[in-house]
């Protein structure tokens, strides 16, 4: 038996070819669609993540301030928060800020006046007021007129505050919830979300109950 | 015919070889080439780079979670447990004053003008003890009864694990939104006292921490508490008033005692209505109406199974410290003899050295007062001991009487005279001006004395007559029968009351009642710089 002249075989049959195209576009789009997934898993993943971030934020900042607040008031829908402060920092301007405001920036001493109702532990004549304010997807914090944003999504985060007065203590209960994007679309459509959304919403729910220490029970 | 694709091409190559080397079997590597390998790779690199975004979410994220966040939180922890270490120091004013701020962990800072104490060095705790706290304490101020308010002050410090990164920052934007404008952290310098020094400003210089960390600061007002801050504080279990009986307040200021509290329009409505009563147990049973405030410790009062006007809360607790019997100054000793009539001395119109007498029990005893040039009566300070039982007892207008026992009250109402008016109309101090010390309960004051052997205190008041007077015996059992009227306040242990009787808080008893019973926290700051 003799051999022709061709001394190498190079390339595939044509089955070969149409098998192994077969396989890498079956491949390829597995890899395609995982890769697509991943992706928008990796990005639905990482808005809940950064919410939730937001939801921790504003728990603290809520918390930070109601503790150390003389008074909380929330407004019948839960949505805004004011709470009123000792002015602890001596500011320019003040009354007592001094002859070319040298005491700015100290730390003011209290005056204490004992009243039939307890002592009454002063910081200057005046007051900070905070503000906590949802309005539409943004919730804003507003210090003596001063606003910051401290929270903005299109995940629809609720922040709801309730200030509960008892006859020696008070407390805010603050809950922060959200409405994953990546299961529904929180606009939806204008309509009150569904119980779905409602189930969705619940389960992104963060708690907190804060005390006012400047009415710590006897 | 078409080759199956399963077959294996035969190589040329391999052939000839096969020809020229007959005898000598060589396998040689199949030159067959293909682009899995560049297809494996191109898979690998997606993975890969899928794999480190993702990673490099989670790094971030943790990273000022699980570490920034929770360092930031714990250091209010930190700073909260050395209020608490300067707070439990300020309370031995009351529990053991020669023992307060004496301890080697405390400094006396002197010259700082007003008493101050610093703790010796930083309190360290906490798992691999990444908490520290710092305390400082002073005397910021000091009541008319030099009754001390001390302001506390503590600095909490907690470790930042993990990364050394910068993962919060203050930067306004659609993902930032300036987590650092709340959470500052030290990552190679302490920013407060670089900038703020001791927070006035004063010595501040660039100051490098060993560790990143975050630093909280708050200021802490302990005021002292006073004996009675409302009618009733009942340790044990509360059963009264009985269901023709009432439970309300008066301020002596007004004058004496009427019943209003069912009358908006009454000058003194607000007056009337605090007559509160607080059980530090879940046991609370009612008959008549409180018109006042109801705290019990795990009850299950409410509006709609009681008569209550104000505030219902069933999460209170709260102590009220035993009495030890008390000794007369070495300068002030027990006058000689225990006579059934005492005639006070020429010094007890001062609050500061009142008369000082010792019975083994005490009854029939009058009290009388001192008087002024015009035959006023001149506000007059007597401490009677009794080491047994307290019988009855006359105490003349002016007269203020503190009467400690270790024994029991046995009496009826109308056998504790109390001969003084509310309002202190007629009455003078040593000075000569108008007395302000206008509570008729206030000038006649019974303290029970904490058995130590175990035994079981009462005071039983019976009918008829009515009483005022305070009562501070938080180990005894207070029992009231008939329809006594109480004016004054009560700390006790179990309390029970029945029938008509009513009981009248007085406000005007705040203030005027006698040395704190306890410290509180009045007053909560956080230094948020």
């Amino acid at each position: 038996m003799k051999l022709g002249s061709s001394t190498t075989e190079k390339g595939f049959t044509l089955s070969e070819m149409m098998v192994s195209v077969g396989i890498s576009s079956l491949m390829f789009a597995a890899i395609l669609t995982t890769s697509v997934s991943l992706q928008k898993s990796l990005a639905a993943a990482d808005d809940f993540f950064a919410t939730h971030m937001q939801q921790i934020r504003i728990i603290d900042y809520l918390s930070r301030d109601v503790k150390r607040a003389t008074v909380v008031t929330t407004s019948a829908d839960k949505q805004s928060v004011t709470c009123t402060l000792p002015k602890y920092i001596i500011a320019a301007g003040d009354a007592d800020a001094g002859t070319g405001n040298v005491n700015a920036g100290k730390r003011r001493s209290p005056t204490i006046t004992p009243t039939a109702n307890g002592a009454v532990i002063d910081y200057g004549a005046t007051s900070a007021t905070i503000g906590y304010t949802l309005n539409n997807q943004t919730i804003t914090r507003t210090e003596d007129g001063v606003v910051t944003t401290i929270a903005a999504s299109t995940d629809s985060l609720v922040a709801e505050t309730t200030d509960v007065e008892l006859s020696n203590t008070e407390f805010a209960t603050s809950t922060v919830t959200f409405l994953p994007t990546f299961n529904f679309n929180p606009a939806n459509n204008g309509s009150p979300p569904s119980q779905s959304q409602r189930d969705k919403r619940d389960g992104t729910t963060v708690f907190a109950k804060a005390y006012l220490r400047n009415k710590r029970r006897g | 015919m078409v080759q199956l694709c399963s077959q294996k091409p035969i190589s040329v190559t391999s052939v000839a070889a096969n020809r020229s080397n007959v005898g000598l079997m060589k396998i040689k590597s199949n030159p067959e080439s293909g682009s899995a390998i560049i297809a494996a790779l191109v898979v690998i690199v997606i993975i890969a780079a899928v794999a480190a975004n993702v990673l490099m979410n989670c790094t971030q994220r943790y990273n000022a979670t699980s570490t920034q966040v929770k360092a930031w939180k714990e250091a209010l922890y930190a700073a909260e447990a050395g209020g608490d270490i300067g707070y439990a120091e300020c309370r031995r004013a009351v529990s053991n004053p020669g023992t307060q701020f004496t301890s080697s962990s405390w400094n006396a800072v002197a010259g700082a003008g007003t008493p101050t104490w610093t703790s010796a060095g930083a309190t360290t705790f906490g798992p691999s003890n990444s908490f520290s706290t710092t305390v400082t304490v002073d005397q910021v101020w000091a009541d008319t009864s030099s009754n001390p308010y001390y302001r506390i002050r503590a600095i909490g410090n907690a470790v930042v694990r993990g990364l050394k990164r910068i993962s919060l920052d203050d930067r306004m934007n659609s993902t930032t939104k300036g987590d650092s404008l709340l959470r500052k952290i030290d990552f190679n310098y302490d920013h407060f006292i670089a900038k703020y020094g001791d927070g006035d400003g004063t010595n501040a210089y660039v100051q490098t921490v060993a560790n990143p960390k975050v630093s909280r600061r708050i200021e802490l007002i302990a005021a002292p508490v006073e004996p009675f801050e409302g009618f009733l504080k009942v340790l044990g279990a509360f059963s009264g008033p009985g269901s023709a009986g009432v439970v309300d307040s008066y301020d002596a200021h007004n004058g004496t005692y009427y019943f209003c509290a069912n009358n908006p329009a009454d000058a003194h409505y607000a007056d009337s209505r605090n007559g509160n009563v607080a059980v530090d147990t879940a046991s609370f049973s009612q008959g008549g109406t409180i018109y006042g405030d109801v705290g019990t410790n795990g009850g299950n009062v409410t509006h709609s199974n009681s008569s209550i006007t104000g505030t219902i809360d069933n999460t209170i607790s709260f102590t009220a410290p035993p009495v030890v019997q008390p000794v007369p100054p070495v300068s002030n000793p027990y006058k000689i003899g225990s006579p059934s009539t005492i005639n006070p001395s020429s010094t007890s119109t001062s609050s500061a050295t009142p008369d000082w007498y010792l019975y083994s029990s005490l009854n029939g005893v009058t009290i009388n007062v001192r008087s002024d040039a015009s035959g006023n009566p001149v506000e007059t300070y007597v401490t009677v001991v009794i080491t047994g039982d307290v019988g009855d007892i006359t105490i003349a207008k002016g007269v203020n009487a503190k009467i400690y026992f270790t024994g029991n009250v046995n009496n009826k109402a109308r056998d504790i005279i109390n001969n003084n008016v509310d309002g202190a109309t007629g009455v003078k101090n040593a000075d000569g001006t108008n007395s302000t010390s206008v509570s008729r309960a206030g000038h006649l004051q019974f303290v029970g004395i904490s058995p130590t052997n175990g035994t079981q205190q009462t005071i039983s008041i019976a009918p008829p007559g009515n009483v005022w007077a305070t009562f501070y015996a938080p180990d005894a059992n207070f029992s009231l029968t008939g329809n006594p009227d109480v004016y004054g306040a009560i700390t006790c242990k179990n309390f029970s009351g029945n029938g008509n009787t009513g009981f009248h808080f007085d406000k005007a008893l705040r203030g005027t009642a006698g040395p704190p019973v306890e410290y509180r926290i009045a007053s909560y700051i956080e230094d948020v710089r």
